[in-house]
C-alpha cells in the first residue's frame, strides 16, 4: 500500500498534539481540553515557528514537490475509511530520515476507534497513531467532543526522487446523529494537516525540524468530503413514543393476564384438592 | 441410542467446541469479518491493564466486573484463546447442570438428554462461549445456585447469588424467587428439602396441601431462618466484593459496572423455581431496551430445566415457535443491516421490526407458560412427613 517508507532509528513517541520537540513547550491537549480551530491553528503556527529548520538547505521547502491527489469514503453505512492520497516528490537527496505526519481534524459526528487505530499500528499500517478527545465511543454525536487523529509514516527520501504515490487510510465511525427533519446529518470533513518532520542523520544539536508542507495545487485540495449519516426524523418522535408505550404496556398486560390466569387455573385446582 | 449418553453428548460437544474455536483462530487471521466478539477483545486488553497492575477500566467500554479480567489475566500470560476455553468449559458445566437438576427430579433418562442437547447444540449457546463472551459462566453460575437450593444447601447458594450478582447485575431479578422459594413448608430450619418427581406431575393429580396462600401464613413465614441466611450471606458477598474493587478501582468501577437499569419482576409462580426464573428472564430480556443476542443465553440455559413439564410437541408447536422467533429476530437484523452497514436511512421500518419481534417474544412466552405443567420444585414438608416420600440426597 505504501512506498517510500523505510524503517529508520526514527525515535518513537514524537506525537505533535500529545509532546513536541521542544520539552519547554506544552502540547496542544496540554493546553486545551477540546479541540476548536481557533486554537488548533494558533498552535500549529507556533508549533511550525518554532520547530523551523536550522539544518536543512534553505530551500528545501522548493525541493519538495507535494500534492493531495484524491481524498474520498470508502465503504457504506456506519464504518468507512477517509482515503487520502498523497504525491511526494523531492529534487535532491538529503541525508535525513523523515517522517510524514497527518493531522485529521474530525467532524463531531464521527469519531475514530483507538484501540483499532493501535492495531493497525502493531500490524506496521503506520508508524505511530495517536487518538485525541472524546474515548467514549458509544456517545451520541450531540454529546460529544471533536476529536482529532494524527498518524506518523516514516518516509525514505531517497525514493522519494521519482514521484511516489502515498495513501493512507483511516478507518471512522458513525455516531448516532440527533434529530433532524431531513433523516440525514450532512458530516463535513476539513482537509487533513499535513506535515514533514526530518532529523539529520549525523546526530547535532537542534537537529530536528518541522515544517508544513503546503499543497502544490490547492484547487484538487477544495472538493469537500462529505458522509451523509442517517438520522431520525423529528416528524416521526410522536408516533414512536407513544406506539412504542402502548405495545410495551399492552405486552405486559398480556403476560400478567396470562400468568394470573394460569395461576389460577392451575395452582388454585391445587388447593381445592387439598 | 448410545450416543446419547450424556458423557458420549458432552464429549462431542467438547470436541466440537474446540474445533469452533481453532477455526475462529483461522477467521480472524484470514477474513475480513472476525469470529471473535468484539467484547473478548475489549476482556484481553482490560485483562492485560490488569497484568500490568493498572485498572481494567482504563480501557473504554469495559463494563464488567475486574474479576472478569482477573479471569483472563492468561490471556496475556498463556494464551489469547484461554478465554474463549474457560467461557466453553462453563458452557459444557452448563449442560452437566442441566442433566444434573434433571436427574434430581427424575426426569427419565432420555428426556434429560434431549433437554441437554437443546443447550449444549444451541447455536447461539455455542458460538456464544466460542467467540469469547462470559455470559455462559454467568449461567453456570446461577444453575450451579438453583442445584445448592434443590439441595438445602441456602449458605452455599447465597454466597453463589452475590457473587454472581456482583459479576453481572441482571440477576438481582431471581432475588424475589428464591426468597419466595424459601419458604417454611419447604426449607424446614435444620432439614433438607424434598424434591418433586417428574412423574408425579405427569399424573396430573397434583397434591400439595399449599399453605402458603393465606395471608397470615405468608406474614408468620416471610422472615424465615433460611431467608435471613440467604439474605445476609449473598447481600454480604455482594458488597465485599463491589467494596473491594470500589477501593481499588474508585467510581470508575461503580459507574461501569454497576449503575444498570432494572425492571420490574414477575413473581407468580415463585414455587415453579426454574419456570418463573425462566419467564422473568424472557420478561426482562423482552423488555429490556438493549437486545444483543449474549441476553438470549440468559434464558436459553433455562429452557431446558422446563422443556420436560412443556405440553407442547416440538413437530409443529415447538417448531413453530421456533420459526417465529428466528423469523422476527431476522427481520429486525436485516433493518440493522440496512441502517448500519448500508447507510439507509431505515430506523422507522427498524422500530416497527423491534415492535414486531418483542411481539413474536411475548407470543411464545404466552404459549409455554399455557403449555406448562405446573409443578412446584419441593415437596410441602407436612406432607411429604406424613407420606413417607423418599427424600433425594
Amino acid at each position: 500500500m505504501h512506498s517510500g517508507f523505510s524503517n529508520s532509528l526514527l525515535p518513537r513517541n514524537r506525537i505533535i498534539l500529545k509532546k513536541i520537540l521542544n520539552d519547554n513547550y506544552a502540547s496542544y491537549y496540554d493546553r486545551h481540553t477540546s479541540l476548536h480551530d481557533s486554537d488548533y491553528e494558533n498552535f500549529m503556527s507556533q508549533e511550525i515557528e518554532s520547530g523551523l529548520c536550522q539544518v536543512l538547505p534553505e530551500n528545501h521547502n522548493s525541493s519538495l514537490r507535494w500534492s493531495v491527489i484524491r481524498r474520498h469514503l470508502v465503504g457504506e453505512g456506519s464504518h468507512r475509511r477517509v482515503s487520502t492520497l498523497i504525491k511526494l516528490q523531492t529534487q535532491q537527496l538529503l541525508s535525513c530520515s523523515c517522517e510524514l505526519i497527518l493531522i485529521e481534524r474530525l467532524p463531531s459526528g464521527v469519531f475514530a476507534d483507538p484501540f483499532e487505530l493501535q492495531s493497525l499500528a502493531q500490524r506496521g499500517v503506520y508508524d505511530d497513531i495517536a487518538v485525541f478527545g472524546d474515548t467514549n465511543l458509544e456517545l451520541p454525536s450531540f454529546l460529544s467532543n471533536r476529536s482529532a487523529v494524527e498518524i506518523h509514516l516514516q518516509v525514505d527520501l531517497n525514493t522519494l526522487l521519482q514521484p511516489t504515490d502515498i495513501s493512507i487510510e483511516l478507518p471512522l465511525h458513525a455516531r448516532y446523529q440527533p434529530l433532524n427533519e431531513s433523516g440525514y446529518s450532512i458530516v463535513e470533513f476539513s482537509a487533513p494537516d499535513t506535515l514533514l518532520r526530518c532529523r539529520m542523520k549525523e546526530e547535532l544539536e537542534n537537529s530536528n525540524c518541522l515544517f508544513k508542507l503546503i499543497n502544490d495545487d490547492a484547487n484538487l485540495y477544495d472538493a469537500a468530503l462529505v458522509w451523509r449519516i442517517p438520522s431520525g426524523k423529528m416528524a416521526h418522535s410522536h408516533l414512536v413514543s407513544i406506539v412504542t408505550f402502548l405495545t410495551a404496556f399492552l405486552s405486559t398486560l398480556v403476560v400478567m393476564v396470562t400468568s394470573l390466569h394460569y395461576f389460577n387455573s392451575r395452582v388454585s385446582k391445587d388447593l381445592k384438592q387439598s | 441410542m448410545a450416543w446419547l449418553d450424556i458423557r458420549s453428548l458432552l464429549r462431542f460437544s467438547a470436541i466440537f467446541r474446540v474445533i469452533l474455536i481453532l477455526y475462529g483462530e483461522w477467521q480472524d487471521s484470514h477474513m475480513e469479518v472476525r469470529y471473535t466478539d468484539v467484547d473478548y477483545i475489549v476482556f484481553s486488553d482490560a485483562a492485560s491493564l490488569v497484568a500490568s497492575g493498572s485498572s481494567p477500566y482504563n480501557r473504554t467500554t469495559y463494563r464488567y466486573s475486574p474479576l472478569l479480567a482477573f479471569l483472563l489475566v492468561p490471556n496475556s500470560l498463556l494464551h489469547r484463546s484461554w478465554g474463549k476455553f474457560l467461557f466453553s468449559s462453563a458452557d459444557i458445566l452448563v449442560g452437566y447442570f442441566i442433566y444434573y437438576i434433571l436427574k434430581l427430579q427424575k426426569v427419565p433418562e432420555n428426556l434429560c438428554n434431549y433437554s441437554v442437547m437443546a443447550w449444549l447444540f444451541n447455536p447461539f449457546t455455542f458460538t456464544i462461549g466460542t467467540r469469547g463472551n462470559c455470559e455462559p459462566i454467568v449461567s453456570a453460575m446461577i444453575l450451579w445456585i438453583i442445584v445448592c437450593l434443590m439441595k438445602g444447601n441456602v449458605l452455599q447458594s447465597a454466597i453463589w447469588y452475590g457473587l454472581v450478582v456482583h459479576f453481572r447485575i441482571y440477576p438481582i431479578i431471581y432475588s424475589i424467587p428464591i426468597i419466595l422459594v424459601l419458604d417454611p413448608n419447604f426449607f424446614p430450619s435444620g432439614q433438607k428439602p424434598v424434591l418433586r418427581n417428574w412423574s408425579a406431575v405427569q399424573k396430573e393429580r397434583p397434591e400439595d396441601p399449599n399453605g402458603w396462600f393465606t395471608p397470615l401464613n405468608l406474614l408468620k413465614s416471610i422472615f424465615t431462618w433460611n431467608r435471613v441466611i440467604f439474605g445476609l450471606v449473598s447481600g454480604s458477598v455482594f458488597l465485599f466484593c463491589t467494596g473491594l474493587f470500589f477501593c481499588l478501582y474508585g467510581w470508575e468501577f461503580l459507574h461501569e459496572a454497576l449503575l444498570y437499569h432494572l425492571t420490574r419482576t414477575d413473581p407468580s409462580f415463585a414455587k415453579d423455581l426454574p419456570f418463573c426464573l425462566f419467564v422473568q428472564t424472557v420478561s426482562f430480556v423482552a423488555f429490556n431496551k438493549v437486545i444483543t443476542a449474549q441476553y438470549f443465553v440468559w434464558f436459553f440455559s433455562l429452557l431446558p430445566l422446563i422443556l420436560p413439564w412443556s405440553k407442547m410437541k416440538l413437530k409443529w408447536g415447538g417448531l413453530s415457535c421456533i420459526l417465529l422467533w428466528i423469523g422476527a429476530q431476522t427481520h429486525w437484523l436485516m433493518w440493522g443491516y440496512l441502517l448500519e452497514f448500508k447507510g439507509k436511512n431505515v430506523f422507522l421500518q427498524l422500530w416497527v421490526a423491534g415492535l414486531m419481534f418483542l411481539a413474536a417474544n411475548i407470543f411464545i412466552l404466552v404459549v409455554i407458560i399455557r403449555q406448562h405443567k405446573y409443578s412446584s420444585v419441593f415437596k410441602a414438608f407436612e406432607y411429604t412427613h406424613s407420606k413417607h416420600t423418599t427424600k433425594l440426597e
